[in-house]
C-alpha cells in the first residue's frame, strides 16, 4: 500500500493522538517549511500538479500564487478549509477529520505558510458532529503542543445548507450573512472573506499537502495518472455495491476495479446499470462504459467528471426518473434562492419529473425537460444550476428509453418494485430542520 | 324615378330642337310621369315605420355596451382600465378599488368601483372589447341610445351590468355564419 | 483630477469610447444599446448579478453567458448582447422564463401593470407563451410589512434590490430574505413593521408589483397619472420630487433624482405625506369669527372686505408670524403688502437664517466625497434633513472619518453648547485636520447656530473658502426659512417702530399656527388674521381664517439648505384660490402693485436678492448657485444662554422636533406608526442609577407635569441628559426628574 497517502498509517495507528501523528512523522514538514520561503512550498505543489479534491480540479498551487502579496493589499490573509462536505455520494471529508485530523491542521498550517497567513478558518458541515468533536480535540492538542506558532484556528459549524461548500457561498455563511454564492469576479484570492485576500481550499487536497512535502513534489507526480491527474484520491464508493466505503487509489484506476476488484461487484445477483462517477452532480456512465479509467482526462473525454469521486453504483432495481427526481429534489431544496434560473429551473425540473413519473407527462415535456436543464445550464451565478441541470439532462439523455416508457405507460414501467435503496437518502431526510444539537 | 329624368332629357333636347323656343313639354310626358308615382301607392312600401318596427341589425353589430358577470354573481370586471387605456374617443372612466371580505364585488383583488361610458362619445369601435383581458366588457346590439339630457348619457355600473331595457331584434346568427363569441360560449 | 483613462469597447459591432472601470451595462447605454437589468442598481452597491438578466457574449471569456452588470469596461472588450448574439438572446429569454414560471401574471389587477419592467423585458426578450402546466408557487398575499407598504410575495422575483437597499442604502437591516430556494421570500425580521425615515424608497426600486405602497391601492392605472415635476416641501433638502395625479387630485409621490441633492431618494414623510391635503378638518372657505357660533363660512368677498377692514383699523400695528413653508413668492407679497401698503415692518420669522454660509456653498453630494465630516449640533441629522443622513451613511462606507459633537454623539457636550465646541473646533487635533483636508464638511443640525454665524465663523477659519470640496451646511428647521426671511427682507428698506399695542397678528401658515410663542403673541393682540389649511389650527383664536394651501397646490419657489433655488408647481388643484392670487386683490385695495402671477413676483424679487435669475433659469434640475465670497469676517452672533445644569437626581431634557411630526404628518393614517414611541432616551450611565432597563415604564416629572414613558437607553448618549421627542415632552420643564 504504498500509494495510500492522505490516508498513511491510519489502518495502523490511532492518528488522532498528538503523538501518535508525530510519531509516524506528523508536523515535522511544518516545521520544516516555516524556514522555507512561501513560494518554495507553492513550488513543491506545482511540480506535484496537486489539484483541487472539491471537485473543481483547479490546479492547487496556482490558487496560492493567486494571493496577492502583502504589500500590494495590506489586509489579513486568510486560509478557508472548506470541509462542509454535503455532495450525496460523499464522504470523504469526514472520513479525513475522524481518522488524520492532524493532517488537515498541518496542511492548513503548512498553508497558512504559504500564503503568509495568521488565520485559518475551517468550515464544517453542521451534521458532521463526531468529525467535529475530533477535530476540535485535535485542534485543542495542537494548540497545546504550541505547533500554531502565532495562527489562528477557528472551526465553524454550518447550519446545513449545501450552498455553503460553495466557496463563495461559505464565505457569506462565514461573514454571518445569508448562504448564498458571491458575483466573481472579484475572485475569493484578491476579495474573499471580509473583502480580504483567501485561499480556499477542499479538506482533501489541504490534508494531501504535507505528505507532498514529505514525499517531495516529484515523487508524488509520478502516482496516478500523470501529467494532469496524479496522485491518489480516496474514492467514495456507495450504492449498489457489495462493499462500499472509502478507498484511497491512486488515480487511474478504472470504475470496473473499483466496483468488481475492490467493491464486491454488485450484491444479490443484479446487473450494473449505471454509475455516477464524481457525486450526485455529475452526469452519469452507462454499464458499458465503465472502463473507463477514473481521471479527469478521460472522464472528460465522455463528459463527464471526476468531481468530488463519489463512485455511486446503480443497479438494474433503480427507476432513472426516480433517480433524476430524488437528485433534483435534492437541488431543489438546497438552492440558495439567489439567482433565477437555479431557483426557477430547479423547483420546474422536479414538476416536469413528477409528472413523468406519475405518467401524467407527454413526449414533448420529455424535450422541455432537456430545455429546461440546458436553459440553467450555463447561465447560474454558481456552479449548483449546473449541478442540478448536468446529471439529470444526462440521465434523459443515456436513459430515454426508460423515460419514454414512463409516458407510454402512464406510469412507471418498476412499479412499487424500483428501489433507490442505498443510492440516496430519501427527500424527506434532508428536508428535516438542519440545526444540529449543540453538545454543551 | 329613371323614366322622369329621361323624360325631363327628352324635353330639353325638344326645347334645343325647336330653335330655342321654349315650349310646354307634352301633356302625354306628363301624365306617364303621374303615373309612375301613382303606381306606386298600390306598392308594398320599402321604408320601414321606426320606431313600431325595427329591423334586425347583424348579429355582430355593435351597439351599447354590456358588462358581464360570473355565473357565482360577481363581476368578470377587475377595474384594469385597460378598455379605458384602449379606447380612442377617452369616454371610458374606471377607479378601482380592493375588495374586501365583506365586499367581494369581482373575484380577484380589485374591483371597479366606478366604471362610466359616456356614450355621447362612444364610437362603438369595440377596441375595449379587444382590451378586455376577462371579456367583461362586450358590445351588445342596442342602438337606441338617445337621451333627452346629456348626463343621461353617462351609462353607470349598474346599467352597463343590468339587461338592456331597451332591446332590438337580432338577425338569426346562422344567417350570417357568425360564430359564437368566446364569451358566450365559455361562460 | 487627471481625465481617467478612455478605453475603447465593442459593444454588438458598435464601437464606444468610456473611461476605464465603466460598468458594461453603463457602456453598452452609452453606445445606444440597451442591456436589460432587473438586480441591477448602482445606487444600492456592488452588482450582485442575481436576476441574470443582463447575460450577454463576451469575447475571450469562457464560451457561457457573463451577467453584464458584473463586467467592467477594458480596453479591447468586444461584447455581444441580444441583438447579436444568439446565446444572450437565448439567455435573456430563458431568465424571462424562469421568471414568469411562478410569477401569477395578474398585470390586470396589479398596480405596476403599465410601468412594469418586467412587462416590458418580457415584450421585448421574453416568450410569448409559456410552457409551464403546473402549479404555481403561491403565498399569502397581500401581507402589510408596514401600515404604508404592503409585500405580495408571488409577484416578486427576488432581485434582492430591496434588501439591498436595506442593508446598504438605509443600513437598517430590516428587510432580510427567508428561507431559501424557491421559497424564499422577503420579510422583515419577525413580522415586525418596516419602519424607519426611508421605507418608502422600495416601492420604487422594485421592479415589480411586490413591494407597493397601500397609499394609491389600485385607485389608478400608470398611464392615467399626470406627473408634475416639483420640489418636497416638508423639510429644508427640497428633494425633487415627481408628483402623480388624477383628475386633479395626488395620488403619489415618486422621487426625482437630482443627482446633488437626493440622489433619488426621498424620506417617507415626503413620500406618504401627501394625503394631509385631503383631511377631513381642511378649510376650503374663508371662516370669520361670530361670538356665539364659534367660525362661519363667508364668501370670498366678504373675507377680502373683511381683511381690508382689519388691516385698516389696526393702522399700522400690525405683525406677521411666518411659517417658512410659504413660498419666496407668497412671503414677498405678503410682506410688500403690510411693509409697502401698511407701512408695518415687525415680522416674526420662524428661524434665524443668514446668509454666511453662501461663502462655503457646496451640493449636498459633496458629503458623499468628503474625507472628514463634523456634525455639530443637538438634533439627529435624520429628523432634521433625512436625505443628509443617507449622504452621511454613503460617505461612511466610502470610508470617510465622521464625527458628531452633540449631546449624544463621539464627542459629548452639555446641551446648549454646541456654539462653544464649534469655537473650540478653531484650534486643536481635529480642527488641524479639518483645516488640512481638502475634502471636509461641517454640518449643523439643531439649534442655536445663530443663523448659521457660527458655522460660518468656523469655516472662515479653517479656510472653508478657498476649498471646492470643503463646504458648511446650517441645516434649518423649516423647509423655506431662508427663502422666507430674504424675501421679508427684500420687499421693503424701511424700518419701522415695534407695534404697540399689537392692532393685528396675521399668522401666515401652519407651522406658525401652532407655534407656542404665537399663539403668545396672539393673546397680546387684539385681532388675529389667521392663513392656515386646518380646522383645528384656527379655532378659537383668530378672528378671520384664510384656507391656507399647502406646498403640492403652489407656484413658487423655495431656497433649500444649500441655498439653491428650486421651483414648486401646483400639483392639485386647490379648494381655495393660493395665497399669491388674494394676497394680490388685497394688495390692490392699498394702492401696492403685485402681480397675481408667482413668476412675475419672482422675477420682481429675484432683481433684488437672487441676481436676477428667472423661472426659466432653474429649470426642473435647479444648478447650485456659485459661492457669495464673505466680504467681512461673519459676525458671529451671541451664544444662547447655557441651560443651568440639572441639580442633583434630575436630567437635563433634551427636545427634538421629530421628523414625523407636524400638522400634515398628524393627518396621514399611513404614516402614524412612524411617530416616535412614547420614549426618553437615558444615558447608560443614569439608567444604571435609577435601575431602569430598555423598555421599563418611567414617570418623567417636573414642575407639576408628569408625563410616563418607556425607557429606551442610549449609549451615546451624555450622562445626566434626558431626550424626549416633543410630541411626548409637552408641557416638561428643562429639568426633569425621571423615576420607576
Amino acid at each position: 500500500m504504498a500509494d495510500v497517502i492522505v490516508l498513511a498509517n491510519a489502518d495502523e495507528r490511532d492518528l488522532r493522538q498528538l503523538a501518535e501523528y508525530r510519531a509516524v512523522g506528523g508536523y515535522t514538514q511544518l516545521e520544516r517549511v516555516r524556514s522555507l520561503e512561501p513560494a518554495a512550498i507553492i513550488d513543491e505543489l506545482n511540480t506535484a500538479n496537486l489539484r483541487g479534491r472539491g471537485g473543481a480540479f483547479f490546479p492547487s498551487g496556482r490558487k496560492m500564487q493567486f494571493i496577492p502579496p502583502k504589500e500590494q493589499i495590506p489586509k489579513p490573509h486568510y486560509v478557508c478549509v472548506n470541509a462542509d462536505e454535503s455532495e450525496p455520494g460523499t464522504f470523504k471529508d469526514r472520513e479525513i477529520m475522524n481518522r488524520v485530523p492532524h493532517r488537515l491542521i498541518e496542511g492548513s498550517l503548512i498553508a497558512a505558510h504559504a500564503i503568509d497567513s495568521q488565520h485559518v478558518f475551517i468550515y464544517i458541515r453542521g451534521e458532521y458532529l463526531d468529525a467535529f468533536e475530533t477535530l476540535r480535540t485535535a485542534l485543542d492538542d495542537a494548540r497545546g503542543a504550541g505547533l500554531f506558532n502565532g495562527v489562528t484556528v477557528v472551526l465553524h459549524r454550518g447550519a446545513g445548507a449545501y450552498i455553503c461548500g460553495e466557496e463563495s457561498g461559505l464565505l457569506e455563511s462565514l461573514e454571518g450573512k445569508r448562504g448564498q454564492a458571491r458575483s466573481r469576479p472579484p475572485f475569493p484570492a484578491a476579495s474573499g472573506l471580509y473583502a480580504s485576500p483567501t485561499l480556499i481550499n477542499n479538506v482533501e487536497t489541504i490534508a494531501t499537502i504535507p505528505k507532498i512535502l514529505e514525499l517531495g513534489g516529484a515523487e508524488y507526480a509520478k502516482i496516478g495518472a500523470p501529467p494532469d491527474s496524479t496522485g491518489t484520491r480516496l474514492f467514495c464508493l456507495s450504492g449498489n455495491v457489495v462493499k462500499g466505503g472509502n478507498y484511497e487509489l491512486p488515480m487511474g484506476i478504472t470504475i470496473r476495479e473499483v466496483i468488481y476488484d475492490l467493491g464486491g461487484g454488485i450484491p444479490d445477483g443484479r446487473a450494473l446499470k449505471a454509475v455516477i462517477p464524481g457525486g450526485s452532480s455529475m452526469p452519469i456512465l452507462t454499464a458499458d462504459q465503465i472502463d473507463v479509467p477514473l481521471e479527469h482526462d478521460a472522464l472528460r473525454a465522455l463528459d463527464t467528471f471526476l468531481g468530488a469521486a463519489a463512485v455511486i453504483v446503480v443497479d438494474d432495481r433503480a427507476c432513472m426518473v426516480q433517480l433524476g427526481l430524488r437528485v433534483a429534489q435534492f437541488y431543489m431544496h438546497e438552492s440558495c434562492g439567489k439567482c433565477t434560473p437555479c431557483r426557477e429551473g430547479t423547483r420546474w425540473m422536479v414538476q416536469l419529473l413528477e409528472a413523468i413519473e406519475a405518467g401524467d407527462a407527454t413526449h414533448s415535456q420529455l424535450d422541455l425537460l432537456l430545455d429546461v436543464c440546458d436553459r440553467i445550464l450555463g447561465k447560474c451565478l454558481c456552479p449548483l444550476g449546473d449541478a442540478a441541470a448536468m446529471p439529470v439532462a444526462s440521465y434523459v439523455v443515456k436513459f430515454r428509453d426508460e423515460f419514454r416508457a414512463h409516458v407510454d405507460q402512464g406510469g412507471c414501467p418498476f412499479g412499487g418494485e424500483s428501489s433507490l435503496e442505498g443510492l440516496f437518502a430519501p427527500v424527506d431526510q434532508h428536508t428535516h430542520h438542519p440545526v444540529a444539537e449543540v453538545p454543551a | 324615378m329613371l323614366r322622369i329624368f329621361r323624360g325631363a332629357g327628352l324635353s330639353h333636347r325638344f326645347a334645343r330642337e325647336t330653335g330655342g323656343l321654349v315650349v310646354s313639354p307634352q301633356p302625354v310626358d306628363t301624365l306617364k310621369g303621374f303615373g309612375v308615382t301613382f303606381k306606386q301607392i298600390f306598392k308594398k312600401p320599402l321604408t320601414m315605420q321606426y320606431p313600431e318596427h325595427k329591423r334586425p341589425v347583424y348579429p355582430r353589430f355593435r351597439g351599447r355596451h354590456r358588462l358581464w358577470r360570473h355565473e357565482n354573481g360577481l363581476e368578470k370586471c377587475v377595474g384594469c382600465s385597460l378598455c379605458a387605456a384602449a379606447c380612442p374617443a377617452d369616454c371610458i372612466r374606471v377607479v378601482a378599488a380592493e375588495n374586501t371580505a365583506e365586499n367581494r364585488v369581482s373575484p380577484g383583488e380589485r374591483y371597479a368601483r366606478i366604471y362610466e361610458i359616456n356614450m355621447s362619445r362612444c364610437i362603438f369601435c369595440g377596441y375595449c372589447e379587444l382590451a378586455c383581458p376577462f371579456d367583461a366588457i362586450t358590445l351588445g346590439n342596442e342602438y337606441e341610445l338617445a337621451e333627452y339630457d346629456r348626463d343621461d348619457q353617462i351609462y353607470t355600473k349598474d346599467m352597463l351590468l343590468a339587461e338592456p331595457i331597451k332591446k332590438v331584434p337580432v338577425a338569426d346568427a346562422e344567417l350570417y355564419d357568425t360564430p359564437i363569441p368566446y364569451y358566450r360560449a365559455h361562460s | 483630477m487627471s481625465a481617467p483613462e478612455l478605453v475603447t469597447v465593442t459593444i454588438d459591432e458598435r464601437s464606444v469610447q468610456v473611461p476605464k472601470g465603466t460598468g458594461i451595462v453603463e457602456t453598452a447605454a452609452a453606445a445606444g444599446i440597451e442591456i436589460p437589468v432587473f438586480c441591477y442598481e448602482p445606487r444600492l452597491g456592488a452588482a450582485v448579478g442575481a436576476c441574470r438578466m443582463c447575460l450577454v457574449e463576451v469575447e475571450g471569456m469562457p464560451p457561457k453567458p457573463q451577467a453584464g452588470c458584473t463586467l467592467f469596461a477594458q480596453d479591447g472588450m468586444v461584447v455581444k448582447t441580444a441583438r447579436t448574439s444568439e446565446m444572450a438572446r437565448v439567455a435573456q429569454n430563458a431568465t424571462l422564463e424562469f421568471i414568469l414560471v411562478n410569477h401569477p401574471l395578474d398585470c390586470p389587477v396589479c398596480d405596476k401593470g403599465g410601468e412594469c419592467p418586467l412587462q416590458d423585458l418580457t415584450f421585448r426578450y421574453g416568450p410569448g407563451n409559456t410552457r409551464m402546466t403546473f402549479d404555481k408557487r403561491t403565498f399569502e398575499k397581500p401581507i402589510p410589512i408596514s401600515p404604508a407598504i404592503s409585500i405580495d410575495r408571488e409577484r416578486c422575483i427576488l432581485c434582492y434590490r430591496c434588501t439591498r437597499f436595506s442593508e446598504s442604502v438605509s443600513e437598517d437591516n430590516q428587510l432580510v430574505a427567508v428561507n431559501r430556494g424557491a421559497q424564499t421570500m422577503i420579510a422583515t425580521f419577525e413580522d415586525e413593521p418596516y419602519t424607519g425615515a426611508f421605507t418608502g424608497n422600495v416601492t420604487e426600486l422594485c421592479p415589480v408589483g411586490a413591494l407597493l405602497p397601500t397609499q394609491p391601492r389600485f385607485e389608478i392605472r400608470p398611464w392615467e397619472f399626470q406627473a408634475v415635476p416639483s420640489v418636497c416641501g416638508l423639510c429644508p433638502v427640497g428633494c425633487n420630487i415627481d408628483v402623480d395625479q388624477r383628475e386633479g387630485k395626488i395620488k403619489r409621490i415618486l422621487s426625482r433624482n437630482h443627482p446633488e441633492v437626493d440622489e433619488g431618494w426621498l424620506c417617507d414623510k415626503g413620500r406618504f405625506g401627501f394625503s394631509h391635503l385631503y383631511a377631513e378638518d381642511r378649510i376650503t372657505d374663508p371662516l370669520r369669527r361670530v361670538r356665539s357660533r364659534g367660525l362661519e363660512e363667508i364668501s370670498w368677498e366678504d373675507a377680502l372686505d373683511d381683511a381690508e377692514r382689519l388691516l385698516r383699523e389696526a393702522n399700522g400695528r400690525i405683525a406677521v408670524a411666518l411659517s417658512g413653508s410659504e413660498t419666496t413668492e407668497d412671503a414677498y407679497a405678503l410682506a410688500k403688502l403690510v411693509r409697502k401698503g401698511l407701512g408695518a415692518h415687525t415680522a416674526m420669522l420662524p428661524e434665524e437664517i443668514g446668509g454666511g454660509l453662501d461663502a462655503f456653498r457646496a451640493p449636498l453630494s459633496a458629503i458623499r466625497d468628503a474625507e472628514l465630516i463634523v456634525v455639530l449640533g443637538e438634533d439627529p441629522v435624520v429628523e432634521r434633513a433625512p436625505i443628509v443622513d443617507l449622504w452621511l451613511r454613503k460617505a461612511r462606507r466610502a470610508g470617510a472619518e465622521i464625527v458628531e459633537i452633540g449631546p449624544a454623539g463621539d464627542v459629548q457636550i452639555a446641551p446648549g453648547t454646541t456654539a462653544r465646541a464649534c469655537r473650540k473646533l478653531k484650534s486643536g487635533e481635529l480642527g488641524d485636520r479639518l483645516r488640512a483636508s481638502e475634502r471636509a464638511i461641517l454640518i449643523w443640525s439643531g439649534g442655536g447656530a445663530g443663523g448659521g454665524s457660527h458655522l460660518a465663523a468656523l469655516a472662515t477659519d479653517l479656510g472653508f473658502a478657498d476649498k471646492p470640496g470643503c463646504g458648511a451646511f446650517f441645516l434649518p428647521e423649516t423647509a423655506n426659512g431662508r427663502g422666507v426671511a430674504e424675501a421679508w427682507a427684500a420687499a421693503s428698506d424701511d424700518e419701522g417702530p415695534e407695534p404697540e399695542p399689537l392692532g393685528l397678528l396675521i399668522v401666515s401658515g401652519d407651522e406658525a399656527a401652532a407655534n407656542p410663542n404665537v399663539r403668545a403673541l396672539a393673546e397680546q393682540a387684539e385681532r388675529v388674521l389667521a392663513i392656515t389649511m386646518f380646522h383645528s389650527l384656527a379655532v378659537g383664536w383668530a378672528d378671520l381664517v384664510l384656507p391656507g394651501t399647502s406646498y403640492l397646490e403652489r407656484e413658487g419657489t423655495y431656497v433649500n439648505v444649500e441655498g439653491r433655488i428650486q421651483r414648486l408647481r401646483r400639483t392639485a388643484i386647490p379648494p381655495a384660490p393660493d395665497e399669491l392670487a388674494w394676497i394680490a386683490q388685497l394688495a390692490s385695495r392699498f394702492e401696492v402693485e403685485l402681480s397675481p402671477s408667482p413668476s412675475l413676483v419672482f422675477a420682481e424679487l429675484s432683481e433684488r436678492v437672487f441676481g436676477g435669475v428667472t423661472y426659466e433659469d432653474l429649470g426642473e434640475e435647479a444648478r447650485l448657485p456659485d459661492r457669495v465670497p464673505l466680504e467681512a469676517a461673519p459676525a458671529e452672533s451671541a451664544d444662547e444662554p447655557v441651560p443651568a445644569k440639572a441639580p442633583g437626581g434630575t436630567l437635563q431634557l433634551l427636545r427634538y422636533r421629530p421628523l414625523f411630526s407636524g400638522a400634515a404628518v398628524e393627518r396621514v393614517p399611513e404614516l402614524q406608526f412612524q411617530r416616535p414611541a412614547p420614549e426618553i432616551e437615558l444615558s447608560v450611565k443614569d439608567a444604571k442609577r435609577l435601575g431602569v432597563r430598555r423598555g421599563e415604564p418611567v414617570s418623567v416629572r417636573s414642575n407639576g407635569t408628569s408625563v410616563q414613558l418607556r425607557a429606551a437607553i442610549n449609549k451615546r448618549l451624555k450622562a445626566g441628559v434626558a431626550r424626549i421627542a416633543d410630541d411626548h415632552a409637552r408641557d416638561l420643564h428643562p429639568t426633569v426628574e425621571v423615576s420607576k
